[in-house]
């Protein structure tokens, strides 16, 4: 190896491939990592960011490529645990705590795990609790319990038990995804600390402001190539999006303007526990109106308190004029609505029931009679399965063991076949090959085709929400912040939005165009 | 756990699939066992005496499949079973009005099942738990109520429920139970609650999501089986002639033993009715074999435990396919 790169990079990778299925996810990846650095990774989802992270760790085993520490190769063994020996640490974003155990156990775990006797050694703990916290500018109370703890001090307390173990790299995923704007601020605070340290810190994140802010230099990943590594005293941000996306995007959807239509369903005021101001929106007839924003940005959060899962503590939804009773899903059903939930296994389907009786669900919860007709239940099976191409064995077969593209489409179909006017879509293509995928794009047209209809289509995909919509509402930290016409706006306006924090520029719907 | 996937055990495991044909054919071939070991068993006397015994935990068991099927259980059906059927006598020794009677004991029954649904649905108790607090409270209530007295003294129409023959042979019990399983399966597979039950064990958020009211059906399904408790414990009543405020205590596991020998998934959402009443006769076959064949009486708890052990397991094996 040369001398002059290995003396300052503590980390480098050379050329990392990695395929999972045939399918390649790291083309040759190049990285490298200077002490007491801030390098972010920066990429759309499916840009390899996870994966690169991982095989850092030693959670993921690269197929080719080299891999020096300090100017050493890694162990030939390398895995998780040798990681942790040298001194590479990965603080999650679901949390290795114990969460029954106070901060000092956590901290002084393998003390607290493997001392020789059969008792504790409760002054080894608390010393080495002391040790570790002390190295700390943050507060944090050793007898706290880990449970009772907020998210950010238990990221805080991931760092602590990183820094025991003398970290010399810290990986950071996603650290600010759950934290306030408070939270955030301390935590960048302990970077700064962690940077005098002489610790090198490789930081995954989608909010570029963030990056630019703490961060030294980025590395833009796309479809598993490193594109760029840039300095980021210099770097613009727009360059830093357009080498994210790639190439110039716009709408594929060429649509006349269709004539503006009667408003359908409003959602007035609404607020939750989530969301700190109240949201409204409008959906007019024969609209898709597309939602996007970041993962954990309030789009799930709209859905679920549009449909009545999550308590309304004020606001109001109408349909057509008339007011919506939200007291639970079964009221808002009876009006007319649909919910695709995000995890079609854990929430849309009944797994183990067959596709006639995960089709027939919604129809059935919404009719009054004791009894129900099983030959013509059978007949809305079948039309269904026929209309939506639902490619089963028959509509006797139990739902789990379809493709994940023909689940959805008996969800889809559920609702469908309920004769519900309004559909909330919520990230309906996720997990979904492309064949289906436009299938579910077909069966939406189709179905706004009629009047007194439209679709609220949730999705962080930015390109499907430039296909699919007619209006598009981008979401940021539970607050819309944009409102755009698809034929009108580009992929890099929206992702910049998406990534602006929302107490920079607050918008008001009503006040655009 | 790994078992050894040759040909022959992935046909039996197809076979197998279809647990209600299964289990029938296991309680065939146990007749033909008894049969040949025992000259008395396959005597009509015997075969309607075997009817007669399972009706008592078929009535409570066809309860307590919709239960497992919507993914709870209940363990208070022994102590329901006693309670309603205190409640009853009492009344009937208080009025001798016999309807008034046997309505307060299903009434009594439903009511108490109600009270399990509204722990669950209402406080969100966990069905286990909340049916373990209603096994002591509706014992407690029994033996209070009758302190601790059992009651004599019922009348021959009362009786006639629990001994009486149509037509000198088919026991009135025998013919309560087919009653009561064509209209438990008729629910379960005509009726929407019947369906909602299947969803709700299957995957309740997605019920739920469906505009389902989840709430509704369990407190249904929990009140019907104290129903039905109230109804098996008026022909045990009949039977025996008299009402013990410490009776139905070990029914819970006769009840849950027929649901999962029938094939019923403890996990919610799969199992039939009818599997169910098969699961019960192969319960009170092994316990008539035993009894005549001479085996010491408590050996049938152990060969009973054992038996519902098998048909989990069984259940999970067919799982792991």
């Amino acid at each position: 190896m040369s001398s002059f790169s290995t003396v300052q990079s503590v980390l480098k990778l050379e050329n990392i491939t990695k395929s999972f299925y045939g399918v390649k996810v790291l083309r040759g990846v190049n990285f490298d990592l200077r002490k007491g650095e801030l390098h972010a990774l920066l990429g759309e989802n499916g840009a390899g960011k996870s994966t690169l992270i991982k095989i850092i760790s030693g959670a993921y085993k690269m197929d080719a490529g080299r891999t020096f520490f300090k100017g050493e190769p890694f162990p030939s063994n390398y895995s998780p645990k040798i990681a942790e020996e040298l001194g590479i640490l990965t603080i999650y974003q679901h949390f290795h705590l114990v969460p029954h155990l106070t901060v000092a156990e956590n901290l002084a775990i393998t003390a607290y795990t493997s001392s020789p006797g059969l008792f504790v050694d409760w002054a080894e703990v608390r010393r080495q609790a002391k040790v570790a916290l002390d190295r700390m500018r943050f507060p944090l109370d050793p007898n706290a319990r880990v449970k009772d703890l907020s998210v950010a001090k238990k990221q805080m307390l991931e760092i602590a038990i990183a820094l025991s173990k003398n970290a010399e790299i810290i990986i950071m995923d996603e650290p600010t995804a759950a934290l306030s704007r408070n939270e955030t601020e301390s935590l960048f605070g302990m970077i700064d600390q962690l940077k005098t340290e002489e610790i090198g810190i490789i930081y995954v994140s989608h909010r570029l402001e963030e990056i630019k802010q703490i961060g030294d230099r980025v590395t833009i990943l796309r479809d598993g190539n490193d594109i760029a590594t840039l300095d980021l005293r210099e770097a613009e941000l727009k360059q830093i999006i357009a080498l994210m996306i790639g190439r110039e995007v716009t709408s594929n959807r060429k649509q006349e303007n269709s004539p503006l239509q009667n408003p359908l369903l409003s959602i007035h005021e609404l607020k939750t526990e989530h969301f700190p101001d109240p949201v409204s929106l409008v959906v007019r007839e024969k609209e898709v109106l597309g939602i996007t924003g970041l993962v954990g940005s309030g789009k799930t959060e709209v859905a679920r308190a549009l449909f009545g899962v999550d308590r309304v503590s004020s606001g109001t939804i109408s349909v057509d004029g008339r007011k919506v009773d939200m007291r639970s899903p079964r009221s808002v059903v009876h009006s007319g609505i649909g919910y695709l939930p995000e995890d079609r296994d854990s929430q849309g389907l009944c797994l183990n029931l067959a596709v006639r009786e995960n089709l027939t669900l919604a129809l059935l919860a919404k009719q009054k009679h004791m009894f129900f007709d099983r030959d013509s239940e059978k007949k809305v099976a079948n039309g269904a399965m026929q209309s939506l191409r639902i490619r089963a064995r028959n509509v006797l077969q139990q739902v789990k063991y379809l493709s994940g593209g023909n689940k959805q489409k008996v969800v889809l179909g559920k609702w469908l076949e309920a004769g519900c006017r309004i559909l909330i879509l919520d990230e309906p293509t996720m997990g979904i090959d492309i064949g289906a995928r436009n299938e579910i794009y077909q069966l939406i047209h189709q179905f706004t085709q009629s009047s007194k209809r439209a679709v609220i289509f949730i999705s962080s995909d930015v390109d499907e929400i430039l296909e699919v919509s007619d209006r598009i509402l981008v979401m940021s930290n539970y607050h819309f912040v944009g409102e755009l016409d698809p034929r009108k706006t580009s992929k890099q306006e929206i992702i910049g939005m998406c990534m602006s924090s929302a107490a920079n520029e607050r918008f008001r719907l009503g006040q655009a165009s | 756990m790994s078992f050894p996937t040759s040909e022959s055990l992935i046909k039996v495991r197809g076979v197998l699939n279809n647990q209600a044909v299964s289990m029938l054919l296991i309680l065939f071939a146990m007749w033909v066992v008894l049969a040949l070991l025992s000259p008395y068993f396959f005597t009509v006397g015997n075969i309607s005496e075997i009817t007669l015994q399972t009706a008592v935990i078929g009535i409570i068991a066809a309860g307590q499949t919709l239960i497992i099927i919507s993914g709870g259980i209940d363990l208070s059906v022994g102590s329901i079973f006693a309670c309603s059927g205190v409640v009853g006598g009492l009344l009937f020794q208080g009025t001798s009005n016999l309807f008034a009677a046997l309505i307060a004991t299903l009434v009594f029954g439903g009511l108490l099942g109600a009270v399990n649904g509204f722990f669950i649905t209402r406080l969100r108790v966990p069905p286990f738990i909340a049916t373990l607090g209603m096994l002591g409270m509706a014992r407690g209530l029994a033996l209070i109520f009758s302190r601790g007295i059992p009651i004599f003294g019922l009348s021959p129409e009362y009786l006639w429920i629990g001994q009486g023959k149509i037509f000198e042979v088919i026991p009135v019990p025998t013919i309560i139970l087919l009653l009561v399983y064509a209209i438990v399966f008729g629910i379960s597979r005509y009726t929407r609650l019947g369906r909602f039950v299947y969803a709700i064990g299957s995957n309740a958020e997605a019920a739920l999501l469906s505009g389902i009211n989840i709430k509704w059906v369990i407190l249904a399904i929990y009140a019907g089986c104290g129903l039905l408790c109230g109804l098996s414990s008026i022909i045990e009543a009949a039977r025996l002639g008299t009402i013990q405020p410490a009776g139905g205590s070990g029914y819970e596991l006769l009840a849950i033993g027929a649901v999962v020998i029938g094939g019923t998934s403890l996990f919610g959402g799969e199992g039939t009715v009818i599997a169910t009443l098969i699961g019960a006769i192969i319960e009170t076959t092994i316990r008539n074999g035993l009894n005549i064949l001479g085996v010491n009486a408590f050996w049938q708890y152990v060969v009973n435990g054992a038996v519902i052990i098998a048909a989990v397991s069984v259940d999970q094996w067919k799982r792991q396919a």
